[in-house]
């Protein structure tokens, strides 16, 4: 990994001879003053975008977090933290973290060892290019149906009249008669699954663009080595894959920890609480009790907490340096 | 797509380099394979053969594959409606816009990232990242008066920006992890020549890195292609919309049009299977792997 | 060549992209300005109306009245704008925060109170004395503060369908018209694949509480409100009610799925002959007749509490319509409000919705036509339309909080009692 980042100064290593002294000290100030603002110049569409279409918005939502009755009111009072303290009190808040935790962290555990798992099959040297070919096509397919779609599917497969239902009892794994969605027991895990199923193409297709990536020179030099199947994953591919192993990690905790559409069409946080999630609590904070404030008072601790995920992820990439 | 899932699946060529001692794992490996084809393909499978059916036929227990109500016409109701194929386009139109305008701004980005060290780097990695933490739906209502005020409601450029917005921070960091992992001598190189960052960009680090643009760009079409929410609220005449509200649309206020919807969602993966189809030879083992060699 | 010259060619690129693409969408960008429902041309006027109705009716059904309006008021253009059901509210919420609100928009009785209070739509009392409306042939208008904001277009109302074959099969020879004859033939109806009743609980649209839950209790004249305020507790109506329930659930005579159950799944599973009784919107009738035309089925009321024989509450849904505070055009927006109410294109409406008329004097052509229908409607007309959620704050809130105690208690986490004092005490902050 030690080639991945340079110090500055590396930056600047190679420099042009200079030609003449006041010329050259001219030149190479003016360069490097040009070197130092390039970075900048790469960013600066990225900046623009997001200042403008994202940091623009969040900001209004802070706003909004501290004042009483937004939206719904024509002039809305200052009331500093009063509806942070509200949300905080609201014992539904801290179940919809348990939820989304147990959620997001089973939904990204699975996706990166199926992700894994599969790419690793999809990229095996005993495999024909056509053979991979189909396999990769059959495996990215869950990814290309919009939420609303995921949804209503999988509530049709797990309604207690549905395919899994009669498939598990024709076999007699069940009694067939699992009301997946709608038993505070099952709920959770189902949900999960779906959004399992529906989401681990992605961390496939990224590994997989990895794997390509990893030179066959360091698996050769570990066979050399006298490295086996299993030393060589454990030792190449493992670290080499680190960086977008953890990368996609993160997003895909951040992203999860987002996912609404699918628990909301599927469960609607229900039974009783059993799948009630921070992103289904806050909406039915804005958009049932029609309370913008403590709406936003709640995205904007989601936030703060995916802030210390966000600090922890970059100084992770510190540490690399 | 599905039919070609179940015994084709072995016709892998038999490379000439697998010795006899490798068919064993190689049954194991193709058994290993067409288990997780039943994981992924079986509910699609599902989907297409509800697509097939009569809305009656959706709920029949005990449920059957193929039923005698066995028809294309959820096809052609959707095919003959003009306004529906103007869903279609408009995603296109729209998702391919913002794949390519992703990749252009999130491989300038990631380059200043991976080759540059400056001031506020660290922080401007923090915003990338934990902006798209924010639950979009509480975005919803200021983004909303954002797009009438800057008048690109009900635009594709509204449209367009918005996931623009949504897949740069993915983008960004995927580009910049992937530039991580190619060795700086290769544009250290070409710079010596005197040749300007945008030489080595775009001639040396863009070639070699198409597995992860072409991973990064069917990211950001997906997002583009699929996402509703911001399409229904940024959106308001029939001739903006895109493929994922016309599939709310046949869910109604007392039934669902469940031979239609399904139909559509088909519909709508099969332009998408194609550009990855397409682009897949991208991610044939050893093609890249050479280059990076130095 | 040096980095400037490539930093600046990379500029143009990108420029001449972002060029590209507005040039493409040029023309969306015109009707994007016009957003509030601008005026076009000097006395012409363009009415702007959002509503979930048109993809619910007859292909160009809605479209056809609106071109009859246009021919009757000239200088007056309607665009409609059809959104999906689920979403509407969120949408009507964010335009009226942008100040982009449809001149005109469908409403449901349930977020009435809640946009009043944002300002977002039009207090109606003041606009029908601007123009002098006479408001004696609106069947009923939603009020909050004693101003009326919504005006039902045509009502859904829900009574009881049964399944003949079914009921047939268990030895019940008639519908059940009492609670306890209700518990009786869902005990034997249930065997097997079938069940004696489904009840609809999903939280994401919990308006099985108002539609499968209260109306037990509105069909024996009881009421969840006191003087308008909440009274779930020590309420015998409100507790007979939720208590019998409770029994048939532990009865097991209730179909399972219930607690994600949304009325479109109710629907399929009584059409697939596997439930024997529900409580449905009369809307359904043609799509159970469509879906399986072999199914054998009636409507009769709500069965009552046992010796209740007073007047018995219908629950019903409407498609109310409201007009935007920011409107330009208050005046036009009414224009059409009238026109949808007046008795002949409220009747046609009705017709081919298959609901009832919002207008008093309008009598939908079904009901002469078809049995079913008929008999709905001698069932509305000798009862009285009951939805007490109309019209109230965060209704939607409140069904949900209802729901979730509900839940608890049928999963047993809870006796009845405490889900009514725990619903009661949510209902109270939300008043």
């Amino acid at each position: 990994m030690s080639q991945t980042t340079r110090p500055p100064r590396d930056a600047l290593a190679v420099r042009p001879p200079a030609p003449a002294r006041d010329v050259g000290a001219r030149a190479r100030s003016i360069s490097r003053l040009k070197r130092r603002l390039t970075p900048y110049g790469f960013l600066t569409p990225t900046g623009v975008l997001l200042v403008i279409l994202m940091i623009t918005p969040i900001v209004m939502v802070v706003t909004y977090s501290l004042l009483d009755g937004v939206i719904t009111n024509q002039n809305p009072a200052f009331v500093g933290f009063d509806n942070y303290v509200e949300v905080l009190t609201n014992p539904v808040f801290f179940t919809a973290v348990r939820n989304t935790l147990v959620f997001t962290i089973s939904s990204v555990v699975v996706h990166f060892a199926i992700g894994l798992g599969f790419a690793l099959m999809l990229n095996s040297p005993l495999l024909g290019n056509r053979t991979k070919g189909l396999f990769r096509v059959l495996y990215i397919l869950p990814w290309l149906f919009t939420v609303a779609i995921v949804a209503v599917l999988w509530r049709l497969l797990l309604n207690p009249n549905g395919v899994v239902n009669y498939l598990l009892g024709a076999f007699g794994v069940t009694d067939g008669q699992t009301e997946w969605l709608a038993s505070t027991s099952t709920a959770l895990a189902a949900v999960t699954f779906i959004n399992i199923w529906s989401g681990y193409p992605f961390f496939m297709i990224s590994l997989l663009a990895g794997l390509q990536g990893i030179p066959r020179e360091l698996y050769e030099a570990a066979r050399v080595d006298g490295a086996g199947a299993w030393s060589q994953f454990l030792h190449v591919t493992i670290p080499q894959l680190r960086p977008i192993i953890i990368s996609m990690a993160l997003l895909d905790f951040i992203w999860t920890t987002q996912q609404f559409a699918l628990i909301w069409m599927t469960t609607g946080g229900g039974p009783i609480t059993s799948t009630e999630m921070l992103s289904t609590f806050t909406y039915k904070l804005a958009f049932t009790r029609y309370d913008f404030s403590l709406a936003s008072a709640s995205a904007v601790l989601v936030l703060l907490m995916s802030m210390v995920l966000a600090f922890f992820y970059v100084r992770h990439q510190k540490s690399r340096d | 797509m599905t039919v070609l899932a179940t015994p084709a699946a072995v016709s892998g060529r038999p490379a000439q380099r697998t010795p006899p001692k490798h068919t064993g794992k190689k049954v194991a490996l193709v058994a290993a394979l067409v288990l997780g084809a039943c994981f992924s393909a079986l509910p699609v499978l599902w989907m297409l053969s509800s697509s097939f059916k009569r809305n009656s036929e959706i709920f029949e227990f005990p449920p059957r594959l193929i039923t005698p109500g066995f028809s294309f016409d959820a096809y052609t109701t959707i095919l003959t409606d003009p306004v529906k194929l103007r869903f279609f386009l408009n995603s296109y139109v729209v998702a391919l816009s913002v794949t390519v305008l992703s990749l252009v701004v999130a491989v300038l980005a990631a380059y200043a990232f991976s080759r540059y060290e400056f001031w506020g780097k660290k922080t401007i990695n923090i915003v990338v990242v934990t902006v798209q933490a924010v639950p979009p739906i509480t975005l919803l209502i200021p983004y909303f008066g954002l797009m009438v005020t800057l008048r690109l409601y009900n635009t594709y450029q509204g449209l367009i920006l918005t996931y623009m917005v949504f897949t740069l921070p993915y983008a960004i960091i995927m580009m910049t992890g992937y530039f991580n992992t190619l060795p700086r001598e290769l544009d250290e190189a070409v710079k010596v020549d005197g040749a300007g960052p945008m030489t080595a960009l775009w001639r040396i680090l863009i070639p070699i890195s198409v597995p992860g643009l072409v991973s990064v760009g069917v990211y950001t079409f997906m997002i583009a292609w699929n996402e509703f929410l911001f399409a229904l609220t940024l959106t308001r005449t029939e001739d903006m919309r895109t493929v994922p509200i016309g599939i709310q649309l046949l869910m109604g206020q007392h039934s669902y049009e469940w031979n239609e919807m399904m139909a559509m969602s088909i519909l709508g993966c099969i332009p998408v299977l194609l550009l990855f189809l397409f682009f897949q030879r991208y991610f044939i083992g050893g093609m890249t792997a050479g280059a990076v060699k130095l | 060549m040096s980095k400037g010259a490539y930093m600046g060619r990379f500029i143009a690129v990108a420029g001449a992209a972002a060029l590209v693409l507005t040039g493409c969408a040029g023309g969306a960008q015109e009707t994007g300005s016009t957003t509030d429902g601008g005026t076009t041309t000097e006395g012409e006027v363009t009415l702007e109306f959002s509503q979930w109705w048109e993809p619910e009716l007859p292909a160009g059904a809605f479209r056809a009245l609106m071109d009859q309006f246009e021919a009757e008021n000239p200088g007056i253009t309607v665009e409609l704008l059809s959104g999906p059901y689920a979403s509407t509210k969120e949408q009507v919420v964010a335009g009226a925060a942008a100040g982009t609100m449809s001149d005109v928009v469908g409403l449901d009785g349930a977020w009435v109170s809640d946009f009043a209070q944002q300002g977002a739509i039009a207090d109606l009392t003041a606009v029908m004395a601007d123009v002098g409306y006479d408001d004696s042939e609106l069947a009923s208008q939603v009020q909050v503060d004693g101003a009326t904001y919504m005006i039902p277009v045509v009502n859904f109302v829900y009574p009881m369908f049964t399944n003949d074959a079914l009921l047939d099969a268990a030895g019940v020879a008639a519908p059940p018209t009492t609670r306890s004859e209700f518990a009786d033939a869902a005990a034997a109806i249930t065997e097997g694949d079938a069940y004696g009743w489904i009840l609809p609980l999903s939280l994401e649209a919990p308006n099985g509480i108002q539609n499968d839950v209260m109306s037990w209790v509105w069909a024996s004249g009881g009421s969840m409100l006191d003087g308008g305020q909440p009274a779930l507790v020590d309420n015998a109506d409100v507790s007979s009610a939720t208590e019998f329930i409770q029994g048939l659930w532990d009865d097991g005579v209730i179909a399972p799925g219930a607690f994600t159950m949304k009325e479109q799944d109710k629907v399929e599973e009584f059409t697939n002959g596997r439930v024997g009784m529900m409580i449905d919107s009369l809307a359904h009738v043609n799509l159970i007749r469509e879906s399986n035309p072999d199914l054998e089925f009636s409507i009769s009321a709500i069965p009552a509490d046992d010796g209740y024989d007073g007047e018995r509450g219908i629950p019903y849904a409407s498609w109310g319509i409201g007009v935007a505070e920011n409107s330009e055009h208050k005046a036009e927006a009414f224009k059409l409000v009238e026109f949808l109410m007046s008795e002949s294109v409220n009747s046609e409406l009705s017709s081919i919705a298959n609901a009832f008329p919002g207008n008093v004097g309008s009598v939908p052509d079904f009901v002469e036509q078809d049995e079913v229908f008929g008999t709905a409607f001698e069932i509305y007309q000798s009862g009285f339309p009951a939805n007490e959620f109309t019209g109230l704050p965060v209704a939607e809130q409140l069904m949900r909080d209802f729901g979730e105690e509900f839940q608890r208690s049928l999963d047993g986490q809870q006796s009845m009692q405490d889900a009514l004092a725990a619903a009661q005490a949510k209902w109270e902050r939300e008043f």
